[in-house]
């Protein structure tokens, strides 16, 4: 068997990690993707420079990391946040940009400034979207944060890796049962905070 | 002003004057650059040349937001925030504006009374939950919260069923004179533009070709492409639409004579103010018309006015042509007296407004 108290460790490790990487994730793509709804140029720097980070795959980008930034918790962090941003952006990007035209039409007659539009009919229309890209970067962070084990990170993958590495299949499983439990609830709390953000009022 | 895109002139060489008050209807086909114009207005889009002036100020020289906050603004796909119930669409600007919650709240039920939705029943329904009319009244409603004194309309209605618009219309008409505002109105629709409009502006090509009352339009097109837009080779279909008060002629007060003075005086006072015929207000519902020659075929000319004439029907100047030609129909007569409440306004003579017709 394993011991209890390193796993809870490992899994509070892991959770902070993932969701460590999620806030910074949102922090970035925020101010990325409401430029690039008003900033043509931005817009499609951002979104080519995000499709090239989407084809690394996982394990080259965490191998990336150590050279540049190299090894522990926050390198761990930067390959999270790297690979996981993507469908945040891009979500929220057109979240944001495919608004009715006739409700940016009529916010802008009635006198919102821009930012206005953005906060109360941009942003609120966008929640479906941008949750979608939330719950699909919380589980694309929640697997490079078990590879980040590897360089030091830290989490649940440390204790995967370690079982296999001794051909211990209980300490394997110890490990990777709860990383995808974590990646089940990870998609349940999003949908939670969705759905109360939609049932608060606009303002 | 005139507006370019892409070096074709949307807007060309445009310069009109909108009277305070007044429901101005800007009457084009698409394309004609009607709703360009109406944009420019609250600035949605600016001028490359020339410029819009609100009593007398260059809009560009006003923050837009601000701008836009005192006017009105409805469109036909109303654009009511889905996510927003009645009430928070209503609501938003004067939120923003930081108004008390309270205030802010009595201001929606007012609002929702004029537009005739029970605030109790909509005040929290989303705007899925309405059907088209309903969505465009709320739609009415929240571009009159901040109690602006323009409003501008684009093809509000365009969106409607035929029955409903009509309805919409009527209703419309009510509200506008419940409230001072003066109103700029966007449609391609003739007959909407006839129903509600105090000023017609035809619009084609981006060129404002004649501004009229319905009637001037009808019976004077300014040329050809007028004539067309107005469908004025078409004018008996005008009937429907046409009001008492476009047909009507208007009458100078020396035609109309008191009921308390004799057939003598009377007969006087036509010869000496070279008319021939008159109209004699005998009291409020009747109103009775009298030729020079009845008078003097009079044997008794001390006879008082009161007990002579024609009795005369009575509408209101917002009655339809169609209405006084079916209400007159029975009685064979040919002649009907327009009264705002206790003033004769003016006569319809059926048979001079049917040869115009024709």
């Amino acid at each position: 068997m394993v011991a209890l108290a390193p796993l809870f460790d490992a899994i509070l490790q892991h959770l902070t990690l993932v969701f460590t990487s999620l806030a910074i994730g949102i922090c970035l793509a925020t101010p990325l993707a409401i430029f690039s709804v008003f900033y043509k140029r931005v817009s499609y720097v951002v979104l080519t420079v995000i499709n090239m980070v989407q084809s690394i795959p996982s394990f080259a980008l965490v191998a990336i990391i150590v050279p540049l930034v190299g090894i522990g918790f926050v390198p761990g962090v930067v390959a999270i946040v790297l690979g996981s941003i993507v469908p945040i952006v891009k979500n929220m990007y057109v979240g944001l940009a495919k608004t009715d035209i006739a409700l940016i039409d009529t916010g802008k007659g009635m006198g919102l400034t821009d930012l206005q539009i953005v906060r109360y009919v941009r942003l609120p229309l966008a929640y479906p979207a941008i949750f979608a890209g939330l719950k699909f970067s919380a589980i694309i962070a929640n697997g490079i944060a078990v590879l980040t084990a590897i360089i030091g990170s830290g989490g649940l993958g440390r204790i995967i890796f370690e079982g296999l590495a001794s051909f211990n299949i209980n300490k394997t499983l110890s490990g990777a049962i709860p990383a995808i439990l974590i990646a089940l609830s990870l998609d349940m709390i999003f949908s939670i905070a969705e759905k109360k953000l939609k049932s608060k009022s606009v303002y | 002003m005139t507006k370019i895109y892409k070096e074709s002139k949307a807007i060309d060489d445009l310069s009109f004057e909108i009277c305070k008050g007044e429901l101005f209807v800007i009457l084009g086909s698409s394309g004609s650059g009607k709703t360009t114009t109406l944009r420019l207005i609250n600035r949605l889009i600016d001028p490359d040349e020339g410029a819009v002036y609100l009593n007398g100020n260059d809009t560009k020289t006003m923050d837009p937001v601000k701008l836009r906050r005192k006017i009105g603004y409805v469109i036909q796909q109303i654009g009511l925030f889905p996510h927003m119930t009645v009430k928070e669409n209503i609501g938003l600007i004067p939120h923003l504006e930081k108004w008390k919650e309270e205030d802010i709240s009595n201001k929606i039920d007012e609002l929702l009374t004029l537009v005739a939705l029970p605030p109790q029943l909509f005040r929290s329904r989303y705007p899925n939950q309405l059907s088209g009319g309903q969505q465009q009244r709320v739609g009415l409603a929240r571009a009159l919260v901040m109690d602006p004194p323009l409003l501008l309309m684009d093809e509000p209605f365009g969106a409607l069923d035929p029955l409903l618009r009509m309805q919409l219309q009527n209703e419309f008409l009510s509200i506008k004179r419940k409230l001072d505002k003066t109103i700029v109105f966007v449609t391609h629709d003739i007959e909407e533009s006839f129903i509600l409009a105090d000023r017609i502006g035809v619009m084609h090509g981006g060129k404002m070709l004649q501004i009229g009352t319905p009637s001037e339009l009808l019976f004077e097109p300014a040329n050809e492409i007028v004539s067309k837009i107005i469908g004025a080779e078409n004018k008996f279909k005008a009937i429907k639409f046409l009001q008492a008060k476009d047909v009507m002629i208007l009458i100078d007060k020396n035609c109309l004579i008191e009921s308390d003075i004799s057939c003598k005086e009377a007969i006087d006072k036509m010869i000496s103010g070279k008319i021939d015929s008159c109209i004699i207000k005998k009291s409020n519902s009747d109103i009775a018309h009298i030729s020079l020659i009845d008078l003097l075929n009079e044997k008794d000319k001390e006879r008082s006015v009161m007990d002579l004439g024609n009795k005369l029907s009575v509408f209101a100047p917002s009655d339809t042509l169609s209405s006084i030609i079916l209400l007159l129909k029975p009685s064979k007569e040919s002649m009907a007296a327009i009264m705002d409440h206790d003033k004769v306004l003016g006569i319809v003579r059926l048979n001079s407004v049917l040869m115009n017709l024709i």
